[in-house]
């Protein structure tokens, strides 16, 4: 880690694009690739199974690892850039910060409403909420894209 | 099961037309039915009616989900008002009014049921208009809107051949009458669509605007909504509460509708009327049609209600007891709506009544169009998606659930939105309705959703994640990028502080369809803000491009738009339809650089209003922007002379730090806690007897007062923190004197406040009606004694000059005067490096005295024709000049040296 390219904050900045990387990334590969297949290949039964573990598991991820560390980090760098409050409210870095947030929110409320509904088994909702959360999250790379890069 | 009107059930209750499933025509088999055997017409046909309703229903459910979210971001989505008001009522109201006058009417007429496919094409046809219309006015383009408003046109128009030729050769029924509402709300909604095109196009220009506006309101919501509501009631409030239809029906619903669609006719024409022709005499005429017309409707609302509720009386347990008191409700608000918007314009000309129709769009949106949307689906929505009676009646309690908790929000909302409550009031009322209004879509959706086994595909859950999902990306990408909340630019602007060098601040108004100035030219790099005026009757807000947006303005509203530093060119314009293409635009022109002394004027070629005088320099102070709430100005008004001759003072020496230019706080050196320090006056030969205190902690002062002759030794000298002395002198002399801090540096002491006035009156000075006190003085930012404050105070290059220690003071807060008036102006020059050219803007001064003697009076001159400009003085002296004020106006006034006077030397004096 010599040399001044990277320092602590590009590491903290590396761990927060890395988690929302996995995060989304992970939804993409679940419900693109993983559960469709799964709805081809295994009786129905097993399907109901795989689905709901694969779920809980990757919900377990996000709870303890990566909502974590994108929060943590997330604040971090929100410190270090000196965001207060009162600045997610003004035009320009603040507000666009601020709608990301927001979004951010919003996502991972629907991810826990997944949950909540397949758990009371109510598939279509479940999958409604999952694939908002997913177009969500991809909202919230878009946002983070136009903060500037200072 | 199409006689079944007639024929009263066991229980004695009658089986009403809209029980009726469309299972082909009377007599099934006959011509025009659905082309399949008897024996297919049965179970398949009610299983593609009920998907078709759930599918119709879910874009209702969608629309007015759509319209909350368009609510729920009133400040930050352009046009988002616009946008909640047109998707609850174009969107939701409008697809549940053509899907359901076209089922009701195939029941009531007992007409055959028309091609389902052409239904589905006509329902998608004003949908996707619809859709089309609502984006053609965000995005803005003329030919947009007008082509989208087109297709929407000829959507409605096949909605109304469809329902004319229905009644063509048709049985008809007892209820067939309901069916001329549907035909006359259409009618009444291409009117509307003609009218809100042309709003939005801009084509109805400023003097037409007003009345198309007021006209288009009326034509659609008591014609489009309205008619068909009260129409359909005749028969869905007896069903509903389980009774039988009243005897009188069939004649009433016939009066009703010729009261209220005749009624309604004369109204919008009055009310359109002025577009087309214009003037005193005519209004006159087109503001009594109006008022006829609403009187009528008002009427014909009256008789209908008083059927109903003779309906009721004769009532048992209702069938659906939530239904029914929505109805009630809805007819209740509607009622009292029509009531108060007759009485507005039967009170007030058109444009003063259009502020009270604004205040009761909560009232028709709310109260009576989501409130019987609301009535009506929680009694349809199991009639027609339910098989059985027993997925009926549990429909019907899902969609019942909480239904008082939500009809007592929703109505309380109303009450709390309508009436002239403070602002936490509406606030509570915006809560309660979203609240009562997410809870019963939820409750929708979940009806809806039970019969998603059978109706929605698997597909439907992924469309409505992605677009759900895609709107609140969209709403947090334009929250991001777009306006400004009027709370946060306030505050955002309140960090400006002494450091607000090449901020600039232009005042903007919006007025007669036109943003004033309508360009702005500034050096690039400049922080540009702009501070937004509505002076119109009615709302605009302004909007810029890659920038913020106000909030929708009433009259006399303003809000300060932030727009960060300037790098090129920006647009502004009113996002209201119609407003843009009708000429409300702004140019933001970024002229050359900042350098160059920075002084270009901030005014662009239109700033004619009056502004030069308070155009501020590039450096400094930020003179047009606003003082911080709760600032006062310094009451320039001189108190005579008390009676006694002796005059004890007390004079503290503190520290304070107080707002010196607008926004801008600085520390000053005080005599007394204010900086000019106390006044003091009497007459020649007074004793003035002073207490100084130094309660300054930090450093020495004394005081040195011109107006008496001493030795200075002993009463000049430098008291230390804490210590205190008495300062007698005699008046010996006139004039108009200056008192300072004798402690050096003086520069330093005087240039952080430390100077007052002693006025010493003339002997035989006139009357004059009134007596003003302006010192003027330089002002330095920074911190006191700072290396870097000092060498400005060397270099005299201050921050700004000033009247009686603050900026531009006066030009907020002008002195105020009656025409006729005869008033003296006394005037210090307490420097400390610069003298003062006092000039009055619009006056000639007769009387002028300066420095112990008369220089100017009254008949003076050759043949006493003498006048005065300019009272001019170096630093340290004083005087003063009389004038009197011809006529009412605003008469600004200057140190005629315009640096100074551009840089905060300036007030204005407004005679009434």
């Amino acid at each position: 880690m010599g040399g001044g390219a990277v320092g602590l904050w590009q590491v903290v900045r590396f761990l927060h694009v890395t988690g929302a990387m996995v995060w989304v990334g992970g939804q993409l590969a679940l419900s693109l690739v993983v559960l469709p297949l799964a709805r081809r290949l295994l009786a129905a039964e097993d399907r109901d199974r795989f689905a709901a573990r694969a779920g809980r598991r990757f919900g377990m991820l996000t709870g303890a690892v990566f909502l974590p560390v994108q929060l943590g980090t997330g604040w971090a760098i929100a410190w270090h850039k000196g965001v207060t409050w009162a600045s997610l409210g003004e035009p320009g870095y603040g507000r666009v910060l601020g709608a990301k947030l927001g979004l951010f929110a919003v996502v991972m409320l629907a991810a826990a409403l997944h949950g909540w509904a397949h758990a009371r088994a109510r598939p279509e909702l479940a999958r409604a909420l999952a694939v908002a959360s997913l177009v969500g999250s991809l909202g919230v790379v878009l946002l983070a894209t136009a903060l500037p890069a200072t | 099961m199409s006689g079944a009107e007639h024929t009263p059930r066991p229980d004695g209750r009658r089986r009403l037309p809209l029980l009726q499933q469309p299972a082909g025509p009377p007599g099934d088999g006959g011509p025009g039915g659905s082309g399949g055997s008897a024996g297919r017409s049965g179970r398949a046909a009610r299983q593609d009616m009920r998907s078709r309703q759930v599918r119709a229903h879910l874009l209702v459910a969608g629309w007015a989900g759509l319209a909350l979210l368009a609510a729920a971001a009133p400040d930050t989505l352009p046009v988002a008002r616009w946008l909640a008001v047109h998707l609850l009522l174009l969107g939701a109201a409008t697809t549940a009014i053509v899907v359901w006058s076209e089922h009701f009417a195939v029941a009531m007429l007992h007409a055959p049921v028309p091609d389902r496919r052409w239904s589905t094409a006509r329902l998608a046809g004003v949908n996707v208009s619809v859709a089309g219309v609502l984006l053609a006015v965000w995005a803005g383009p003329p030919a947009l809107i007008a082509a989208a408003c087109a297709a929407l046109a000829v959507a409605v128009t096949a909605h109304l051949v469809v329902l004319v030729r229905l009644g063509r050769g048709a049985l008809g029924g007892r209820l067939a009458p309901v069916v001329a509402y549907y035909r006359a709300a259409a009618v009444a909604l291409a009117a509307g669509v003609v009218a809100g095109g042309t709003l939005a196009t801009g084509s109805a220009g400023a003097a037409g605007h007003t009345a198309l506006r007021l006209a288009h309101v009326h034509v659609t919501l008591l014609g489009w909504i309205g008619l068909p509501v009260l129409g359909t009631l005749f028969m869905l409030w007896p069903t509903v509460l389980g009774v039988r239809m009243h005897a009188r029906t069939t004649p009433t619903a016939r009066r009703v509708l010729a009261l209220t669609g005749g009624g309604l006719t004369v109204a919008v024409t009055g009310l359109a009327g002025p577009a087309v022709l214009p003037g005193p005499g005519a209004a006159v005429a087109w503001r009594a049609a109006t008022v006829a017309g609403l009187a009528a409707y008002a009427a014909g609302v009256a008789v209908a209600v008083r059927l109903w509720a003779a309906t009721v009386r004769r009532g048992r347990k209702a069938v659906s007891v939530a239904a029914a008191w929505s109805l009630a409700a809805s007819a209740g608000w509607l009622t009292a709506g029509v009531v108060h918007d007759l009485v507005l314009f039967a009170t007030r000309s058109p444009a003063a009544a259009q502020d009270g129709v604004e205040s009761l769009v909560p009232l028709f949106l709310l109260g009576f169009v989501a409130q019987v949307l609301i009535g009506a689906l929680t009694y349809l929505l199991p009639v027609v998606t339910a098989v059985g009676p027993k997925a009926r009646a549990g429909s019907r309690a899902v969609l019942e659930r909480a239904w008082q908790a939500r009809l007592a929000a929703l109505n309380l909302a109303v009450a709390l939105l309508v009436l002239p409550l403070p602002g936490p009031a509406a606030t509570l009322g915006v809560v309660l309705a979203a609240g009562a209004a997410v809870a019963f879509l939820g409750l929708v959706v979940t009806v809806l959703g039970r019969r998603a086994g059978a109706v929605v595909t698997p597909r439907a859950p992924v469309l409505i994640g992605t677009a759900a999902a895609a709107v609140a990306t969209a709403l947090a990408v334009l929250v991001a990028g777009g306006g400004a909340g009027g709370g946060t630019t306030t505050a955002s602007g309140a960090g400006t502080g002494g450091a607000a060098t090449g901020t600039r601040t232009v005042a903007v108004s919006l007025h007669d369809m036109r943003v004033s100035p309508s360009r702005i030219e500034v050096p690039r790099g400049t922080a540009l803000r702009l501070k937004v005026t509505n002076r119109d009757a009615q709302r605009h807000d302004l909007r810029i491009e890659d920038g913020p947006t106000t909030s929708l303005l009433s009259d006399g509203q303003t809000r300060t738009l932030d727009l960060g530093t300037l790098t090129g060119d920006r647009k502004g314009w009113c996002t209201v339809p119609g407003h843009r293409a009708a000429g409300m635009t702004l140019d933001i022109a970024a002229t050359g650089t900042a350098d160059g002394g920075g002084r270009t004027a901030a005014q662009g070629a239109e700033g004619h209003d009056g502004h030069s005088a308070t155009a501020s320099e590039g450096s400094g102070p930020d003179l047009s922007a606003d003082f911080s709430a709760g600032w006062h100005s310094r009451d320039a008004a001189l108190a005579p002379a008390a009676g006694a001759t002796v005059h004890r003072i007390g004079l503290h020496v503190r520290q304070r730090t107080v707002e010196v230019a607008p926004g801008v706080r600085q520390r000053m050196w005080t005599f007394g806690g204010i900086a000019p320090g106390p006044t003091l006056r009497g007459k020649v030969g007074d004793v003035f007897e002073v207490t100084l205190v130094n309660d300054d902690t930090t450093m020495g002062h004394g005081v040195d007062f011109h107006a008496g002759a001493l030795s200075p030794d002993a009463p000049m000298r430098t008291l230390e923190p804490g210590e205190r002395l008495v300062y007698r002198f005699r008046a010996e002399r006139a004039g108009a004197w200056l008192y300072h801090c004798s402690t050096a540096s003086m520069l330093q002491h005087m240039g952080n406040g430390m100077y007052g006035a002693v006025i010493i009156d003339p002997p035989g000075l006139d009357e004059v009606d009134r007596e003003y006190l302006l010192v003027s003085s330089e002002l330095y930012l920074g911190t006191p004694g700072s290396a870097a404050q000092v060498e400005k105070m060397r270099a005299d290059t201050p921050d700004a000059w000033v009247f009686n220690g603050v900026a531009a003071q006066y030009a907020k807060a002008p002195l105020r005067v009656r025409a006729g008036e005869r008033v003296r102006f006394w005037v210090v020059a307490a420097g400390p490096s610069d003298g003062v050219a006092f000039h009055v803007v619009g006056t000639v001064f007769d009387t002028v005295y300066k420095e112990g003697a008369y220089v100017l009076r009254p008949g003076d001159g050759a043949g006493g024709s003498g006048g005065s400009q300019v009272l001019d003085l170096a630093v340290a002296q004083g005087g003063f000049a009389e004038t009197e004020f011809p006529a009412a106006g605003h008469y600004p006034f200057v140190d005629h040296d315009m640096r100074h006077a551009e840089a905060g030397a300036h007030g204005v004096v407004e005679v009434r």
